[in-house]
């Protein structure tokens, strides 16, 4: 009980860190994607956070990206291993078309997180802990306090610039 | 899915519905709308009526797609 | 199977928020943790291959829904 807990923990830690680099690599927190990840920057900055931090809240919630992909590739290992991560690479690809998206970040995450789960799954992990990570990763960043979170996506972005 | 899964779930889509009674923003009550059918759909899944689950997911989107354009702020104002 | 509760947790949590938050630009990322939420919840439900599309389909068909309220929601507040 208490070691699939902390099983669980060490997954969040690790897709967070995947994530959120795969997503700032593909330069998402520069410009919105669409009107509405701006008009989500813009609330967010209202609300006393940072504009790049708010710009990729905005189209974390506007488009599949990387953070998807790695919840879906999780989904997928857990499913069906590696052909499922594949799969669900894919799926990620058409959502980001149907989102007006180039799709870069989202298939590029789905494929790193497929081989970096399988990796995990065999040193004693299991997929579910992926999925239940993921969900605790993406809570960090969109669900308890947009303020700290989006400074704190600010701070990173502007160690890659 | 025991009793706990049971209470969780029906508790998300309960709030939804409540939100939709309680907001006074078109827009909010629209995403609550989309809160109370994230509820409904682990039900679902969980007889395993997957394809009811994947049609369901495509039809309430673009329902609120159709409907999106009747709540325009300008449109509604004037 | 610790990790399914701990998803149905983390969706309640998020759908509170969601609904005490007034603000519709700062609602959506709430309600995006549950869709993440609610997405993990249908594969652990059930393991089945086509669980992986319906939870693809569900994701995918939300976050196109968040997409165009948030679209919408600007044009809005930009013309009044």
């Amino acid at each position: 009980m208490l070691g699939e807990f902390l099983h669980i923990l060490a997954a969040a830690a690790v897709s967070w860190i995947l994530f959120v680099t795969v997503d700032i690599l593909f330069k998402l927190p520069e410009t919105g994607g669409v009107s509405g990840a701006s008009a989500i920057a813009r609330d967010i900055e209202a609300g006393g956070g940072a504009l790049a931090g708010g710009t990729m809240m905005g189209n974390i919630v506007c488009s599949p990206d990387a953070s998807a992909g790695t919840l879906l590739a999780a989904c997928g290992v857990y499913v069906a291993g590696i052909p499922g991560g594949l799969a669900a690479a894919v799926l990620v690809y058409i959502g980001n078309r149907i989102c007006h998206d180039p799709g870069y970040a989202g298939t590029t995450g789905a494929v790193l997180a497929t081989f970096v789960i399988y990796g995990f799954t065999q040193i004693g992990f299991a997929a579910t802990d992926f999925i239940a990570g993921m969900v605790i990763a993406i809570l960090t960043i969109q669900g308890l306090s947009h303020t700290h979170a989006s400074r704190l996506l600010a701070r990173l972005w502007r160690v890659r610039e | 899915m025991d009793e706990i899964l049971v209470l969780l779930f029906a508790a998300v889509a309960l709030i939804g519905a409540l939100g939709t009674y309680l907001q006074r923003d078109p827009f909010n009550k629209l995403i609550a709308i989309g809160i109370t059918y994230g509820g409904v759909l682990p039900f679902i899944i969980d007889r395993g009526y997957l394809d009811v689950a994947i049609v369901v997911s495509l039809i309430i989107p673009i329902s609120t797609i159709i409907i999106l354009p009747l709540m325009r702020r300008d449109l509604r104002d004037t | 199977m610790i990790a399914i509760y701990v998803v149905a947790a983390i969706a309640v949590f998020a759908v509170i928020r969601a609904t005490i938050e007034r603000n519709t630009g700062r609602k959506l990322p709430y309600v995006n943790v549950m869709n993440f939420a609610v997405a993990g919840a249908v594969v652990l439900l059930l393991d089945h291959p086509l669980a992986l599309a319906a939870a693809a389909a569900y994701f995918v068909g939300s976050t196109l829904e968040a997409n165009a309220v948030a679209s919408t929601y600007a044009g809005g507040e930009r013309r009044g």
